[in-house]
């Protein structure tokens, strides 16, 4: 039974992450599957600093938009591949992440996450007027493919295994670091502060940690979305909009928890996607009533997300059934 | 000294709750630190540990001017505590309570684990390692919070009140339990209001009121003085105990 529940489930869960796109083989499903675990990467990547740090980061989209500019400028500037702005985006994050850490994240969260905010607007509006990064119009990636290393493909496919290796990394980052000194001590500092330092727990040094792993990961879910899309501009790749979305999948599918933000992604991606295909672009709007939505019932219900709703029900079911038994 | 707070005045707008107050507490000493509610004790406490920087004055810990030390980093020389309302880690087995201690000497999970559950062993909660720190009573959160404390190694122990609230069998239990970490080496600095717990565990006691140090002293020495008697029960008492005696 133990060995059923450590192995045998973990794998039929890559089986069918794996088989997806073979048995949901239309276009439509194929992107379908690949926007789902693009989401859940950036949403995995949130949970790092909002989930087990706990501090809440509204402006995220500041780190996509470093990732997915940083592709497509070295594209359109320097002619390489988009895939190479990969590290310019993440040591852009990088350095934005501790310029709004460092004198917010030793205050109460609330300053960090209106900080969070107001860093992400102003970087979009500076972005919006600034000619080198293509200014309200945008960038481009290449048209036609000039190698395979330019990473451009017709297909949804090879970008859906692409991004199903690189959340598959992100979760392993989180797990181990979940399960490392300093998930122990992100999990006591959210829990009091005052004790966790007084035995040690250096506060805002792990905050800070978190928030850096974070700012990285979601540059490299930036980069991914440039490099699929082709095709960035300030509203795409920095709107509001975007960092509100990472943050409510990991939070239906629950926050502080490895897999929440994959749930949460497989539910509101295709919701969205749906949504926007039958309504066309009346879609949009009914995207921000689901999400005041989830939000209101998050609030009123299930602070914990719905894998911790599972686990309750899961272990009231076991309680009836020893009773039964009993 | 080990460590010592030297003239801290901590004052809170206008109001002064420590007033230029000079404590410390020896290597191997057990130092009591007793005074009625609002004395300042807990106030000077937290200058000791880092949780309150001191309006004016020094903290110092073997040798080192620790005044403008964070709480972490003085726990890392070796100072550790415990709060006067219990701030256990609630959403947290006791065993990862404890561990939280542990990661300061060891990065490594397995370690820490290990360590934690040699101190769990200890001070007796080998039953509740895996229960949520949650589902203990007052005695079992303050007997963790001095678990979690311990298993950060340290050179000084203050305690906050560790014996309030529990009925006279658990205090007994308690007090058993701070001699065990006395003669493990510790030196320990105690702060109570219940006079009993003091005389029984301190070897030297210095009285706090209105955040001054009215006497200092071996436990007899200062409980006989008139000024405490005062301030433990009034003026109108005091004076009559002494037409009495
Ligand atoms: N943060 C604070 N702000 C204002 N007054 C405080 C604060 N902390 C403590 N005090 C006051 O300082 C005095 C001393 O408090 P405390 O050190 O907790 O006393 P004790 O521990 O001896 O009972 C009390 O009058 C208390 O109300
Ligand atoms: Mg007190």
């Amino acid at each position: 039974m133990g060995l059923l529940r450590r192995f045998l489930w973990p794998a039929i869960w890559l089986l069918v992450l794996l088989a997806f796109p073979l048995v949901w083989d239309t276009p439509f499903q194929q992107r379908l599957g690949t926007l789902v675990l693009l989401y859940a990467i950036a949403a995995s990547a949130w949970n790092i600093v909002g989930g087990y740090a706990g501090q809440v980061s509204v402006g995220h989209v500041v780190f996509f938009g470093c990732g997915a500019y940083g592709a497509l400028a070295t594209y359109t500037h320097l002619g390489l591949p988009p895939i190479a702005g990969l590290p310019l985006g993440v040591a852009a994050s990088v350095a934005i992440a501790a310029v709004v850490g460092v004198p917010t994240l030793r205050l109460s969260g609330h300053y960090f996450s209106m900080a969070t905010i107001a860093v992400a607007e102003l970087v979009r509006l500076v972005v919006a007027n600034t000619e080198f990064l293509g200014a309200a119009v945008g960038l481009s990636g290449p048209t036609v493919p000039r190698s395979v290393l330019d990473l451009s493909f017709t297909s949804s496919l090879p970008y859906y295994y692409l991004f199903l290796a690189v959340l598959a990394g992100t979760l392993a980052l989180t797990w181990r670091m979940e399960n490392s000194r300093m998930g122990y001590y992100l999990r006591a500092i959210k829990d009091s502060e005052r004790a966790a330092r007084s035995l040690g727990a250096a506060a805002s040094r792990y905050k800070m940690r978190a928030y850096l792993l974070s700012a990285a990961l979601t540059a490299v879910a930036g980069s991914m979305y440039a490099i699929m899309i082709g095709f960035i501009d300030p509203e795409s790749g920095l709107g509001i909009l975007i960092s509100v979305k990472i943050l409510i999948m990991a939070a239906l599918g629950g926050t502080g928890t490895l897999f929440g933000p994959l749930v949460g992604a497989a539910i509101l991606v295709p919701l969205e996607e749906i949504s926007n295909n039958v309504f066309g672009g009346g879609g949009a709007g009914l995207t921000f009533v689901v999400y005041g939505a989830v939000i209101m019932l998050l609030a009123r219900f299930q602070p914990g997300g719905l894998l911790e709703l599972l686990g309750r029900l899961r272990a009231r079911a076991a309680g009836r059934g020893a009773r039964r038994a009993a | 000294m080990l460590l010592e707070g030297r003239d801290v005045t901590v004052a809170f707008g206008a109001f002064r709750a420590v007033d230029g107050a000079s404590v410390g507490v020896r290597e191997g000493e057990v130092l009591g630190l007793i005074g009625p509610n609002g004395a300042g004790k807990s106030t000077f406490f937290n200058c000791l540990t880092g949780d309150l920087t001191p309006t004016q004055g020094s903290v110092h810990f073997a040798g080192q001017d620790v005044t403008r030390l964070p709480p972490e980093d003085r726990a890392a020389l070796g100072i550790a505590r415990s709060f006067q309302v219990p701030l256990t880690f609630e959403g947290m087995s006791v065993l990862d309570n404890v561990m939280i201690g542990a990661f300061l000497r060891t990065a490594h999970t397995g370690e820490a684990r290990e360590r934690a559950g040699a101190v769990i062993e200890r001070v007796g909660l080998a039953p509740f390692a895996h229960a949520s720190a949650r589902s203990l009573g007052t005695p079992g959160r303050k007997r963790l919070e001095i678990a979690r404390a311990l298993a950060t190694e340290p050179k000084v122990l203050l305690l906050d009140e560790a014996m309030a609230g529990l009925t006279p069998t658990e205090v007994r239990q308690a007090i058993a339990l701070v001699r065990a970490i006395h003669q493990s080496g510790i030196t320990l600095v105690i702060v109570e209001h219940i006079m009993e717990v003091i005389v029984t565990l301190a070897e030297r006691v210095v009285v706090f009121n209105q955040g001054r140090e009215i006497a200092n002293g071996t436990p007899a020495e200062v409980t006989s003085e008139p000024q405490v008697i005062e301030a433990y029960l009034g003026k109108r008492a005091a004076r009559a105990m002494r037409r009495g005696a």
